[in-house]
């Protein structure tokens, strides 16, 4: 099915803009609201999420070193508790990639392309990720490769332009309601750290297995260290009027003006934003093909690239009547059906393998 | 009601990937084609509904984690 190999760096490398990039965007605002000013904290509580869930995906992975959930889950659940578990995968991530392209879209026509109907600005995207996923797994990792460092750099350079205008106080008086605000703030962010569940499609086609944890790992660090910064960037910025922004990084970056030169760098932003979004859309869009290439035994998940794309821009509108109701999504449903599908469920496959397999040595030795 | 504008489009689309992955796809498995067809089937007759304002998935979803829903936005 997939012959490419990709080494550990690379997945590393994939998976990082595929949880940053939208969780810069609108989930500042929504921990500002539970946390307040000390919502530099929920990152680094939700990230204890992200570490179980990069552990369980390991664990998992060393079972069954060369498949995906989807094909395991069979030998784990049997031939038809593994295809209904499989399915549940797929019924997950498609609405999944769904409502994260109309988010994409929102944010675009909300802020820059305000005449162009949403529909176009989403079917181009899932165009240019289908000539992606098209090219495979290989390709896929050098794409990330190539605009990894330009996110990372340019995120660098626009929170340094931003710093003149830092406001240290605004995060002060520290945990004035206790712990239990940043720990509500951290609901939604631990959503996105669930995410890393994904590795489990890509780390079959790792070339060096043995770092595949290691690697995993230090993206959630880097993860959760980047949303840290973000957050504490836009708050020492806007403070208490965080929470009422619906893109709170780009009404912090208007604040950039240096020697009346770099000024409205809001399009810079957009453009840096792009790219990681394009790698995030891309990673899920071959999760999925290659989920329902191996749910349905087919020998290529090249034939079904182009009907998910689709299905993918029907899912972005289908229950969405407005812009709103897509991210509320984020905030009342998406935290607890992530965290239930991504680090729940293969917790109890992880169980149940361990346990069949100790009583399958114990069969044999007696 | 139906928005024609959504249903011509997508049978537009529909028949360009069709035209466009025919021969690669022809070599392919009898079931890989079956993915194919039955896949571009389903979302050329989900284009036919209304479906912003229609009740799916994310609904459903929604609905289940109703009470979590209620806690989020207290």
């Amino acid at each position: 099915m997939e012959k490419g190999k990709i080494s550990s760096l690379q997945m590393a490398i994939m998976i990082y803009p595929t949880i940053v990039a939208t969780a810069i965007l609108g989930v500042p605002a929504i921990t500002a609201k539970y946390a307040k000013n000390d919502l530099w904290l929920s990152p680094v509580l939700a990230s204890f999420i992200g570490f179980v869930t990069v552990y369980i995906v390991h664990q998992l992975h060393k079972l069954f070193p060369n498949q995906t959930v989807i094909q395991f889950s069979e030998q784990i659940m049997g031939k038809v508790g593994g295809k209904m578990l499989g399915f549940l995968f797929l019924f997950f991530y498609i609405p999944n990639i769904g409502q994260l392209i109309r988010s994409y879209g929102e944010f675009i026509v909300d802020s820059f392309l305000i005449k162009t109907p949403i529909s176009l600005v989403m079917g181009s995207m899932v165009l240019l990720c289908a000539f992606v996923v098209n090219g495979g797994i290989e390709v896929l990792g050098r794409v990330a490769e190539l605009f990894f460092p330009i996110l990372i750099i340019g995120l660098i350079i626009l929170i340094t332009l931003l710093s003149p205008d830092f406001e240290f106080k605004n995060i002060f008086p520290m945990f004035e309601g206790g712990i239990m605000p940043s720990i509500k703030g951290a609901i939604v962010p631990s959503a996105w750290f669930t995410e890393f569940f994904l590795l489990i499609f890509l780390l079959p086609f790792l070339a060096d297995q043995e770092k595949g944890m290691k690697y995993g790992m230090m993206s959630v660090f880097a993860v959760m260290m980047t949303l840290v910064v973000v957050n504490l960037s836009v708050y020492f910025v806007l403070g208490e009027t965080t929470s009422s922004k619906v893109y709170p990084v780009m009404n912090a970056v208007r604040y950039i003006s240096l020697a009346d030169f770099f000024d409205n760098l809001e399009s810079v932003t957009m453009a840096l934003w792009i790219l990681g979004a394009f790698v995030k859309i891309s990673v899920f869009y071959y999760v999925a093909a290659l989920g329902t290439a191996q749910w349905l035994n087919l020998s290529d998940y090249r034939p079904v690239i182009w009907p998910l794309g689709i299905l993918f821009v029907e899912f972005s509108f289908w229950s969405f009547p407005s812009a709103m109701e897509t991210s509320r999504y984020d905030i009342i449903a998406f935290p607890i059906y992530g965290f239930l599908m991504q680090t729940v469920i293969p917790l109890f496959l992880l169980v149940i393998a361990v346990v069949r397999k100790r009583l399958g040595k114990k069969s044999k030795l007696s | 009601m139906m928005r024609w504008g959504a249903f011509f489009a997508t049978t537009v689309i529909v028949a360009l990937i069709i035209i466009f992955q025919w021969p690669k796809i022809k070599q392919n498995s009898k079931k890989d084609k079956l993915a194919f067809f039955m896949l571009l089937l389903i979302g050329w007759v989900l284009s036919m509904f209304d479906l912003p304002n229609m009740a799916g998935p994310t609904t459903w979803i929604e609905a289940l984690f109703k009470p979590f829903g209620k806690f989020m936005e207290q």
